[in-house]
């Protein structure tokens, strides 16, 4: 055992003195973004309804890995969970029931053909659909991408939900694919055209990175994926945004 | 197999051990301390020096077990390894969820949400105890030991065929690798919709690899021509490796990066390891080849004691370590991430760690009954 402390004292000070200069703060005084990036630009009807008539508010979480929170350490860290938790706080005395039906690789058209099943064994009142990442790294023609978010929308909005998008992450692949733009375009096209909300994650993400906040503070070590920080941040902005558009005038 | 008769090579245990002190340190979400590992300063992480090392000792402990005793009794024996590994694996997952239990009931009531969704045991528990024996359902970090149960079951039948043609057995799992990757293959986990977080169909390359490098021993010397310029390749791409990695902590550096470096680079996938990762870690080994060989005297010096007597033990010291990650996670999250609470979580968790390797060393010597002490079996490797 002696010998073993030994080590332990050589292995502290390589941390003392050998860490690089930057150390992973998680604490979640950096997580901010501009009041503007946070306005989903159309109101959400009947969500507001259920909230003021039934004190109840159903939400489904479509997704992708974001949605599924994959790689992050607790489950309870991504952003449908902080989503969850953060409404019950700011809301008292609503009974808010989120599901999350987030799973990881799927890209839009397998989400489109399960909206209609994940609508009726759910039927939520606000549904935020998180999409886009997969079809750019993928390179989808985007007017396929289109029109299926299009008719996903549609179809939705008439079994009675309103819709939040949530468009592409910031990371270093999304940033190195060639057209993530014309999708993040496509989709805030879309939402004005169906009066769905926008949560502009590729915005308010690119503006940490613009600050000087490093990937690795956001992003997992595969350059794709919301690592703890990352989730719980977009988590919590989603619901600072959502709740503005359920409360404000 | 000239390897596994030339005596026990202390690099295996060694470097095993220090990859169980990384994944340790790593399954610390806010961990300072996890500078000390391989993951920052590259692609590849310990997930790939202990599935390496694993493949590799497979061959050495039941190779001969096959060539003295037959193909049904070494099969035999490794299946009551795999079942060694399985009541581990549910054992482990008991002692976390008692764990997380423990915390929940000790602690407030968004905690205990939070701790619950940590458990995933979700609208159904009686499901996820199901799927929890079936492997298909694992909380967080518990998913190496099923992909290690997957590839140890499969290991009888590729035996055989790695002991007469290792170089075939590489190239059929290097096929199985790329097609996994380019058909998106992969076995389905609960809650629906989710997959295993390592792939067995991708990271047998790993393993497979490190069995084919076991049986090739001292044919391996044969590369030893091109040393200098294998090197040199290995230097470079660990060198290159090291510049991305930096550059994901520094934006300065990230925007040298030229465009088309990134389009290739990314997404660095680990449920399929990523070409990127595996052969990060092959350069790693190579450059241990080149640097450290069996012989070296270094590798008897005793401060590497406690290293070695955990990669001796990995199963125990993996399982430790795991649940000990999530006593750590918590301890720190408690001291709201403090980086004293961190630092000191690391060491008491890998003190324990040593602690356990020797008396479960001691116990394995004959224990306290014994005072001649029986030498240890080299069978005892995997």
């Amino acid at each position: 055992m002696r010998v073993c402390l030994h080590g332990l004292v050589i292995l502290a000070a390589l941390v003392a003195f050998g860490s690089p200069v930057t150390v992973n703060a998680q604490s979640m005084a950096h997580c901010r973004a501009k009041a503007e990036l946070l306005d989903l630009g159309a109101p959400l009807p009947i969500a507001r309804k259920s909230v003021a008539e039934r004190k109840y508010l159903k939400i489904l979480a479509l997704g992708s890995s974001s949605t599924a929170g994959y790689g992050v350490s607790n489950p309870a860290f991504a952003y449908p969970t902080q989503l969850w938790r953060g409404l019950e706080k700011a809301l008292p005395g609503v009974d808010i029931d989120l599901v999350n039906r987030g799973m990881g690789g799927q890209d839009i058209e397998e989400m489109a053909a399960r909206m209609r099943v994940e609508m009726q064994s759910n039927l939520p009142s606000l549904v935020i659909w998180q999409t886009g990442t997969n079809a750019a790294i993928r390179h989808m023609p985007l007017d396929t991408f289109e029109s299926t978010l299009r008719a996903g929308i549609r179809l939705g909005k008439s079994l009675g939900a309103d819709f939040v998008l949530m468009n592409l992450q910031y990371v270093p692949a999304v940033v190195a694919a060639q057209d993530k733009e014309a999708y993040e375009q496509a989709m805030a096209r879309v939402a004005k055209e169906l009066d769905a909300g926008l949560f502009r994650r590729y915005d308010i993400m690119r503006s940490w990175y613009d600050d000087g906040m490093p990937y690795a503070q956001f992003v997992q070590l595969d350059g794709l994926h919301l690592n703890d920080f990352g989730q719980k941040c977009i988590g919590q902005l989603l619901t600072k945004s959502i709740l503005r558009a359920l409360t404000g005038p | 197999m000239a390897n596994a008769s030339s005596g026990r090579d202390i690099r295996l245990d060694l470097f095993r051990g220090l990859a169980l002190w990384f994944i340790f340190l790593d399954h610390i979400p806010t961990n300072v301390m996890s500078w000390l590992t391989v993951r920052n300063y590259g692609f590849s992480d310990a997930t790939e020096i202990f599935v390496f090392i694993s493949g590799y000792t497979a061959v050495i402990a039941y190779s001969r077990m096959m060539q003295r005793d037959g193909w049904i009794r070494a099969s035999s024996r490794i299946y009551r390894r795999v079942w060694q590994l399985y009541v581990a694996h549910i054992l482990l997952f008991v002692a976390f969820s008692a764990q997380v239990a423990w915390v929940s009931i000790a602690r407030d009531t968004p905690a205990l949400i939070e701790e619950m969704e940590l458990l995933g045991f979700g609208d159904n528990p009686y499901q996820a105890i199901l799927e929890a024996a079936l492997l298909r359902f694992r909380p967080v970090n518990l998913d190496v030991l099923p992909l290690y149960i997957v590839l140890l079951a499969a290991f009888p039948f590729v035996l055989p065929a790695v002991v007469r043609w290792p170089l075939g057995v590489i190239a059929v799992s290097v096929g199985l690798y790329a097609a996994t990757c380019h058909f998106n293959w992969n076995l389905a986990a609960y809650p629906d919709g989710k997959v295993w977080f390592f792939n067995p169909m991708a990271w047998q390359v790993v393993f497979h690899v490190g069995a084919a490098c076991a049986v090739l021993g001292p044919r391996l010397a044969w590369l030893d021509r091109f040393r200098w310029p294998l090197t040199a390749l290995a230097v470079v791409y660990l060198l290159f490796a090291l510049f991305i990695a930096l550059s994901w902590q520094y934006n300065p550096l990230q925007r040298q990066v030229p465009m088309w470096i990134n389009k290739l680079l990314y997404p660095i996938d680990k449920t399929n390891i990523d070409i990127l990762r595996f052969t990060h870690f092959l350069a790693i080994a190579w450059l241990v080849r080149v640097a450290i060989p069996q012989s070296a005297s270094i590798l008897k010096w005793a401060i590497w004691g406690p290293l070695r007597r955990c990669g001796e033990q990995s199963l125990l010291i993996f399982c430790l370590g795991t649940f000990l990650a999530l006593s750590g996670q918590v301890t720190v999250s408690h001291f709201e991430d403090s980086i004293v609470s961190q630092v000191v979580v690391s060491i008491t968790g890998i003190l324990i760690m040593c602690l356990a390797a020797y008396i479960a060393a001691w116990f394995k010597d004959g224990g306290p009954s014994s005072s001649a002490g029986i030498p240890r079996a080299a069978g005892a490797l995997t």
